[in-house]
């Protein structure tokens, strides 16, 4: 059986905004795994294929082991399709069996299942006429089939999915250096630190009220207090933090000030005081010293977010901070409002007041509107100096796949620039 | 009707807070006139907005004088339609 993970260009994709901009929806992380990797691990599947959004293949191929967007994973097995954002947890559909089908309500492909001799009646030209002859071709399966709606569900089921994934992990214990004096509460069944990891004296692990999963090669600098359930992905850095609980920090980051109940991908640094909390923060980030967010409204009613720069979706939560795409840097002292939709590839420079709540990706904000700014290239430039610092390059692809998310995202990004140059221009 | 360069002078005195005068068609925003990144930027929407064209951001950004923003969008108001 082959394992076929797929992410098309649906009319919700947008519900992932930014962050899916620049990667399939399964590499989202949530708990200690990304969401690709729980699918894997609860199908059980060696052989794994994917199929991607066409703009993003060649910079995603670069990434992953797996065939990207290859018509051949289409043939000569039992073929699994399940959607990216389907939850692992819940997926109960057997992996082989007879070829079943099942959309949502949206008409969006949920789960394709196709046993090898009934290949033969399908269309496997490409995986959208492969899913479509599906569709004539077979019944709908019966199994419910849960999934992800917005990319603020895996901020907000981070810290209970860190227990589940710790507990599906099974390790435990000490493999790397704890120095002392270092005080570690709970459990140690609950504390996993990998080798090669560091943590400096003066440190506390809190694991009374969750697990705590130090990856291999991180380093915890003194006064860091860290509260599980807390992950911490391999290389990262932890600087005097106030680490609360719920946190997912992915590999090569930089973390300081305060940080609760968030998730940031990887390669992003908030090395200096600030609050950052029930947000997701993307990767190439860089909050400067003070950069807060708000994730609780004073009056205690639930967070709106605006994911497409017009219409403002309520999550049915009271505490959503920001959501922060690829590449974003903000300037010291920047104040993010609640639910705050910060676009990929963004400059922002602080007003002192708290920021839009819908920043449009590659914009420049300056002086308190969104502006050209010095443009794309500039952009290119910075992330084509920041990446080699942590060891990747940017490469053709790369800028290729954001060349297509700057012409998907203008529609954005007009008005706003528009809007912009009114207030510059005092009209 | 104020000339193209009668426009520019204005936009660039009063995002840049100088006096008209101290305007000359040989002044470089940077060196002479003082303008500093975040003044350029603005410097290039007001010009956009006063003459109602699109700039592209690279090259507008390197325009270095009063003069040379004169024929800049001198050219781009014929490349856009625009009646100046």
């Amino acid at each position: 059986m082959r394992l076929v993970l797929l992410d098309q260009p649906t009319a919700k994709r947008f519900h992932f905004y930014p962050l899916a901009l620049s990667r399939p929806i399964w590499e989202l992380r949530c708990g200690i795994t990304t969401l690709g990797e729980k699918l894997v691990a609860k199908i059980g599947a060696a052989d794994v294929a994917c199929f991607v959004p066409p703009y993003m293949a060649d910079a995603y191929r670069a990434q992953t082991a797996w065939p990207v967007n290859d018509p051949a994973s289409l043939a000569g097995d039992d073929l699994l399709i399940v959607a990216g954002n389907v939850r692992a947890e819940e997926f109960t559909c057997e992996p082989v069996g007879p070829s079943r089908v099942k959309f949502d309500a949206d008409g969006d492909c949920l789960v394709v299942r196709v046993a090898k001799e009934d290949l033969g009646k399908l269309n496997t030209g490409s995986i959208d006429a492969l899913i479509e002859s599906a569709k004539t071709a077979f019944g709908t399966c019966d199994c419910e089939v849960p999934v992800w709606k917005y990319v603020w569900d895996l901020v907000l089921a981070n810290p209970g999915q860190l227990t589940k994934d710790f507990a599906a992990a099974g390790r435990s214990g000490i493999e790397g250096t704890v120095e002392q004096p270092n005080a570690i509460r709970g459990g140690r069944g609950d504390v996993f630190i990998g080798k090669g990891a560091l943590v400096h004296p003066m440190v506390v692990l809190d694991a009374e009220h969750g697990p705590i999963y130090l990856d291999e090669g991180v380093e915890v600098h003194p006064f860091t207090r860290i509260e599980g359930p807390c992950y911490v992905g391999k290389k990262s850095i932890l600087l005097g933090a106030k680490c609360r609980e719920g946190m997912s920090i992915g590999p090569v980051c930089r973390v300081g000030g305060e940080v609760e109940e968030s998730i940031i991908q990887g390669y992003s640094n908030k090395y200096h005081d600030g609050f950052l909390g029930h947000a997701y923060v993307g990767e190439w980030v860089n909050l400067g010293a003070l950069t807060t967010n708000s994730d609780l409204k004073n009056d205690y009613s639930s967070v709106s977010v605006t994911l497409d720069g017009r219409t403002p979706i309520d999550t049915g939560s009271t505490k959503v901070g920001s959501l922060i795409g690829d590449h974003s840097k903000t300037s010291i002292g920047t104040l993010f409002n609640t639910g705050a939709y910060v676009g990929a590839m963004t400059l922002i420079a602080a007003t002192g007041k708290p920021l839009p709540k819908f920043i449009p990706s590659f914009a420049w904000f300056l002086e308190g509107v969104v502006t050209k700014g010095f443009g794309k290239r500039k952009l290119y430039e910075t992330a084509a100096k920041a990446m080699p610092r942590r060891g990747r390059q940017w490469t053709a692809a790369d800028e290729a796949m954001w060349d297509e998310i700057y012409k998907m995202t203008e529609s954005t990004r007009k008005p706003a620039i528009a809007k912009g140059r009114r207030v510059l221009a005092g009209n | 009707m104020a000339t193209v360069l009668e426009r520019v002078v204005a936009v660039t005195a009063r995002v840049l807070r100088l006096d008209p005068s101290e305007i000359k068609p040989e002044s470089t925003f940077t060196v002479d006139l003082g303008a500093e990144s975040v003044q350029s930027i603005e410097l290039v929407a007001s010009f956009e907005e006063e003459f109602g064209i699109e700039m592209d951001e690279d090259a507008a950004l390197s325009v270095e004088s009063v003069g040379d923003a004169v024929t800049f969008i001198t050219n781009l108001c014929g490349e856009q339609g625009v009646e100046i």
